[in-house]
């Protein structure tokens, strides 16, 4: 084989569709091996555990180093590699996209703000399936306005010779916390007014005392985020990310990421459930209509997606045109699952069987697809502001 | 294949050429001398991007979709040739040989009032047949409906004789196929000028002290407006990538949903003004209403989408990284 095992080629010059190719062939083989152990839907507790297996089972035959550079472990190569993988995996529902893209948001903010010896040895844990890691950013003041968090972290002395950093306050939201080996971490340093000038990330160790994990339940009974309190809780100053008062850029750094690789594999996933949709419902025009409406959204954010990513893998800087995308993606994403529920009636409302439980929980789930990673208002503010350069509207 | 920028240079080329042309200089002559026949046998996709987005973005009327329906179909393009296009919203061949007698229906570009003979295809959409009969033998009206400055001709035949030539067996479904691109793009153009008009507005347009642009309602219209576009020049782009006859139906899809979530929206920003005739919007929303209906609507398409969908249960993906 080219690609997998150890005497694998140079991935650098790799063509696309020969490593989609291969990687499918090699879950086709392996399907057994990675199909889920529990019966669906599942408990978070289970999601979380085949996420961890997966990856573990893709870390040991090598596919899950692809496209993550050779100093933290990596096997280098486009980051377009870990998409398709991404999405090769979403698209065959071996892991839930929401939780497995964390690491297309946690990782690359160790390798590019992290000391190199600390992402060298953290980064291959995550991607081993060894570890879980949150992102503590937001705080109950602080939702769409991120600029405005409070949670503060102090220094033992002088800030630029201090060994230690003290943290005090509180973030919410947080996916995964209690499940969570670490945190990265964002704190206020600054004055309490500084706002994006005075905020400090740090990678934070969640079994460090004072931190206390208090997850919330979700409107579709799933506790998949938390509160997190954290109590004088001590930080050595070699866990900072990145600079003294830079953590806004360690914030916006993030962005490219999550707008690029996790959106193709949410839409992956869409596409999967949409074909479960297809699968079951009705053979009549009414369903022709919702089920070809919802394919027609689905194609338009997967074209938009598509090209983004390649302006990104020829060197482009992703910035606010990727507003457009985040829109597409939430209306198609609450449009697949209104077709589920228009269709298969009362299966959202009534169905107490496998299939009720898993369409009520993702239909449910579907309706932050507006609120998360800044709110439909938000993203059109900016798309305003921004890319329509319509000028402030103060 | 030319690169996006060299495209966006040609297509201000064509937009100006358009814009500049002479006071009784037909668009189709303006094409002509930039060389739009060579461009299309050379690079159709390139083609038909920079002259059909400049159409839609000047509201310019010309009968390029002859030359492109008839280079799809395997005949080359010239000016005394017009081909008989699907009537409004439909995209099935137009004609029917019943015994030795054609029989056709259907739409027409302003070709037909000039040309001496007509193109029209018969049989199904994978068995097509090419019929050519002198225009003087088909019934040939010109519509006025809601935009007469687009031209089109309500094209009747009846019982007319006629000897018909086997297609290709892809023959039609690439015609249409190229022919959904091309009015995708001339959607596209219009819808950008749709929302460059109310923008435009929205900043001079002072009310309550302030441009309306400062209103976050006003902001969200163009806002939504703006992603609507995006969508359908991703949609372009990979119908583009990936030439089949289904990235193009979604594309002209995509197109028809565009043109009306921008049109709404525009001229709700555009107010009063964008209700006369004294603005250019007017233009734009009559010629989006027309051109959607041209080889299908979006909604005839969505629907036969989905029941190819239910038909197959399956749903491809049909673009890949």
């Amino acid at each position: 084989m080219a690609f997998s095992g150890n005497g694998m080629s140079d991935s650098r010059t790799v063509d696309l569709a020969a490593y989609r190719a291969e990687l499918h062939a090699w879950l086709d083989a392996h399907h057994e091996q990675l199909a889920p152990r529990f019966a669906p839907p599942g408990t978070l507790d289970d999601h979380i555990a085949q996420m961890q297996r997966v990856k573990s089972i893709l870390f040991d035959a090598g596919w899950m180093q692809f496209g993550w550079p050779e100093r933290v472990g990596g096997r280098g190569g486009s980051p377009l590699l870990r998409t398709e993988l991404g999405a090769a995996i979403s698209g065959r529902d071996l892991t839930d996209p929401g939780i497995y893209s964390l690491i297309e948001v946690l990782a690359p903010t160790l390798i590019d703000f992290a000391p190199p010896e600390l992402a060298a040895e953290v980064v291959p844990r995550l991607l081993s399936g060894a570890e879980i890691w949150c992102q503590g950013f937001s705080e109950p003041d602080t939702g769409s306005d991120l600029a405005a968090l409070r949670c503060r972290a102090a220094p033992k002395g002088d800030a630029r010779t201090a060994s230690t950093w003290v943290i005090n306050g509180q973030k919410v939201w947080t996916s995964l916390a209690q499940y969570s080996d670490r945190c990265v971490l964002l704190t206020r340093t600054g004055p309490a007014d500084s706002r994006h000038r005075g905020i400090t990330a740090f990678f934070v160790d969640m079994d460090t005392p004072g931190i206390t994990v208090s997850p919330l339940e979700m409107i579709n009974g799933d506790r998949e985020f938390a509160e997190v309190f954290f109590d004088d809780v001590r930080v050595p100053a070699d866990r900072m990310l990145g600079e003294l008062n830079g953590g806004w850029a360690v914030a916006m750094s993030i962005l490219p990421y999550e707008r690029s690789s996790c959106f193709w594999q949410r839409i992956a996933y869409l596409y999967r459930r949409l074909q479960r949709l297809v699968d079951v419902a009705p053979d009549d025009d009414r369903a022709a209509e919702v089920v070809g409406n919802a394919f027609l959204q689905l194609h338009a954010v997967r074209a938009r997606s598509r090209a983004t990513q390649h302006r990104l893998a020829a060197g482009a800087t992703l910035g606010a045109e990727t507003s457009i995308e985040k829109v597409l993606l939430a209306t198609a994403e609450q449009t697949t699952y209104d077709a589920a529920r228009r269709l298969l009636r009362g299966i959202v409302e009534l169905d107490d069987g496998v299939a009720g439980e898993t369409w009520r929980g993702e239909y449910l789930y579907s309706r932050a697809s507006t609120i998360y990673g800044g709110t439909a208002e938000v993203q059109r503010n900016i798309i305003a502001r921004r890319l329509l350069e319509l000028g402030s509207d103060e | 294949m030319i690169d996006a920028a060299d495209r966006a240079s040609m297509e201000e080329t064509v937009r100006a050429a358009i814009a500049g042309a002479e006071a009784g200089a037909s668009i189709d002559e303006v094409l002509g001398k930039l060389g739009w026949l060579e461009l299309l046998d050379a690079e159709p996709p390139d083609a038909i991007a920079v002259v059909f987005g400049a159409l839609g973005a000047t509201n310019g009327a010309a009968t390029a979709l002859d030359d492109v329906v008839l280079s799809a179909l395997g005949t080359k393009p010239r000016s005394d040739l017009a081909v008989l296009l699907p009537p409004f919203a439909a995209w099935d061949p137009p004609g029917r040989i019943d015994g030795k007698d054609l029989h056709a229906r259907g739409l027409a570009t302003a070709r037909a009032a000039s040309a001496r003979e007509l193109l029209v295809v018969c049989g199904s959409a994978s068995e097509p047949w090419g019929v050519t009969i002198p225009i003087a033998a088909a019934q040939v009206d010109a519509v006025r409906g809601i935009d007469p400055a687009l031209g089109l001709h309500a094209v009747r035949v009846q019982a007319e004789p006629a000897v018909a030539t086997r297609l290709a067996p892809a023959a039609w479904q690439a015609a249409v196929a190229l022919g959904r691109r091309a009015v995708a793009h001339q959607i596209a153009g219009a819808s950008r000028a749709m929302l460059a008009l109310a923008r435009t507005h929205a900043i001079e347009r002072v009310q309550f002290g302030r441009p309306i642009a400062r209103f976050q309602a006003v902001r969200h219209r163009l806002a939504d407006a703006l992603v609507a576009v995006e969508a359908l020049e991703a949609s372009l782009g990979a119908a583009r990538d990936e030439p089949d006859p289904e990235t193009a139906a979604l594309a002209k899809a995509v197109a028809g949903r565009t043109a009306s979530t921008v049109a709404a929206h525009c001229q709700q920003v555009l107010a009063g003004i964008g209700f006369t005739t004294e603005h250019a919007f007017h233009r734009f929303l009559k010629r989006t209403l027309l051109l959607e209906g041209l080889f299908g609507s979006a909604d005839e398409i969505v629907l036969d989408v989905g029941r190819r969908l239910l038909a197959a249960r399956h749903v491809p993906t049909l673009i890949e990284l």
